[in-house]
């Protein structure tokens, strides 16, 4: 039984091959890239516009609503980073319809290189906002004792966000496998259907925390530059607590998705 | 579960490059849309604003106009009420006068008719009168009445003045003492009055008698131009001027 598509490898020239995982990724740029490129084409700014791009405005309004929720900054600037986390992991998750088709977020590869653009993009958007220093210096807050936690707590969650995604896609997809075997008829659709819900939870979760994670590197800068805001503080200390407890969750997609939206709501207040 | 660290990379990069894609055909063309969008509605709402302004600005001008237009039309109206009551007094004064001058030229034309009639009455009057008392005087003149003349003549001339005697003697004494009647004198009557014309004028005048018709009855005495004599038709001559006086002194 297969558990990953990396191990389905299509082409292979010495050390280079061309794993499932890579072309349905292809597959799916190609899908997401067309569809967006046919309805811009046609973008009208005027009362009446088609349906694609009332969805494809739908979905660009929500995501700027939801970056704008939790990161209380204006959305432009972490759109597309995160935006396209969303959109990649949603409609990959959301193919699984399609028969013959694996999810490449069902290969720790992919996940583990989502992880790895978070994790690279959280400084990045950190020293953007707050200077190499002003960045770094948070690693040693509040007390330099704090560092080696602070840097645990960055790959933690890294491994964390690779490892959940991960998890809940694979796992969707071997318990399809599974019950393909024992029971053929009915029930699978059943689980297919989960599966999509899951598959739509996994990828706001991942998005939100992506957003959460960079937000909490640049709203502690935002704390900072409001001086002694105490409600800013107040937040940023409980945002800190909420990182706390997503390092640590690493146990079902149910309580991933609860804490998630805890942190969204601390966040919004 | 093993991660190829190959695929891994391949991933990055497809990220990217997906990232890159997404920006480039969804989140900015969407966004531009929207914001083009909102930029039109903002600007159909800020376009609405300026016309409500607009539309409020010029309700207001119309509705201090319509204001001015009724106070415009109240103060004509009051003008010409004004004016037409002037006009009414004025055609009430003018006819009122017009009236007082037609009663007046009415009364006057009244008055002088009345004074056209009196007056004709009175002449009427005073030539019926006239003419009766001459008939009636007429009628009752007769030798008596004369012998009662001639005895009045007798006392006139008994009683004149010295001055007028004197002057009727100077006259009779070169001329004939001239003594006119209606009817004739009887003869004693003639020698009465003779003798007091001869004891008053003096001896030797003469006197003539005649008869007139003229003097209706009464007696005269003429000297040289003097006259001296008591008849009806001086009394009547004397009373038709003194009416013709009293009727001439009366307005017309």
């Amino acid at each position: 039984m297969t558990i990953s598509p990396d191990q389905i490898v299509l082409w292979a020239w010495g050390p280079l091959h061309l794993n499932a995982t890579v072309a349905w990724t292809w597959a799916i740029m190609a899908l997401i890239t067309l569809v967006c490129w046919g309805v811009s084409r046609r973008l009208t700014s005027g009362p009446e516009l088609s349906r694609w791009q009332n969805a494809l405005e739908v979905l660009v309004t929500g995501l700027r609503d939801q970056i704008r929720d939790v990161s209380q900054q204006e959305p432009g600037q972490y759109l597309p980073f995160v935006g396209t986390l969303f959109v990649f992991i949603a409609v990959s998750n959301l193919l699984t319809l399609v028969p013959f088709y694996l999810p490449p977020t069902g290969s720790l590869s992919t996940t583990t290189a989502l992880a790895l653009c978070v994790l690279i993009a959280v400084p990045l958007f950190g020293i953007i906002h707050r200077g190499p220093l002003g960045y770094l210096r948070h690693y040693i807050e509040p007390t330099p004792l704090m560092m080696p936690f602070n840097l645990i707590g960055e790959l933690s969650r890294t491994l964390a966000l690779a490892v959940r995604l991960y998890g809940n896609i694979m796992s969707g997809t071997v318990i399809v496998g599974i019950l393909l075997s024992l029971t053929p008829f009915f029930f699978p659709i059943v689980m297919q259907l989960l599966g999509l819900l899951t598959g739509m939870i996994q990828a706001y979760i991942f998005a939100v925390l992506a957003m959460v994670y960079i937000a909490s590197a640049s709203s502690a800068n935002r704390a900072a530059d409001q001086g002694s805001d105490q409600q800013g503080k107040q937040q940023s200390d409980q945002q800190g607590k909420q990182q706390g407890n997503q390092q640590d969750d690493q146990q079902d997609d149910q309580q991933g998705g609860q804490a998630s939206k805890q942190t969204d709501r601390s966040t919004q207040a | 579960m093993q991660i190829d660290w190959l695929t891994v990379a391949a991933q990055v990069v497809n990220f990217l490059i997906l990232v890159y894609l997404l920006k480039r055909f969804l989140y900015k063309p969407v966004t531009a849309a929207m914001a083009r969008r909102e930029q039109r509605v903002e600007d159909r709402l800020q376009q609405s604003r300026e016309r409500e302004a607009q539309a409020e600005h010029e309700r207001e001008r119309l509705h201090q106009r319509l204001e001015q237009l009724d106070q415009q039309r109240d103060k004509l109206m009051q003008e010409a009420r004004e004016k037409a009551e002037q006009e009414r007094q004025q055609l009430l004064d003018e006819a009122r006068d017009e009236r007082e001058a037609s009663r007046q030229r009415w009364q006057q034309q009244a008055e002088d008719e009345k004074d056209r009639f009196l007056e004709g009455l009175r002449r009427e009057t005073t030539a019926g009168f006239e003419q009766l008392a001459r008939k009636a005087l007429t009628d009752l003149a007769d030798v008596e009445l004369e012998a009662q003349m001639v005895h009045q003549l007798i006392a006139r001339l008994d009683a004149l003045d010295e001055d007028v005697r004197q002057q009727l003697a100077n006259a009779s004494a070169s001329e004939q003492v001239q003594i006119n009647t209606r009817f004739a004198l009887a003869e004693s009557q003639r020698r009465q009055l003779t003798e007091a014309i001869q004891q008053q004028l003096g001896e030797q005048r003469e006197v003539a008698y005649q008869e007139s018709s003229q003097l209706l009855c009464g007696i005269e005495f003429r000297v040289g131009g003097q006259r001296l004599g008591w008849t009806l038709a001086d009394y009547l001559d004397r009373f038709e001027e003194r009416l013709d006086n009293a009727i001439g002194a009366t307005p017309a």
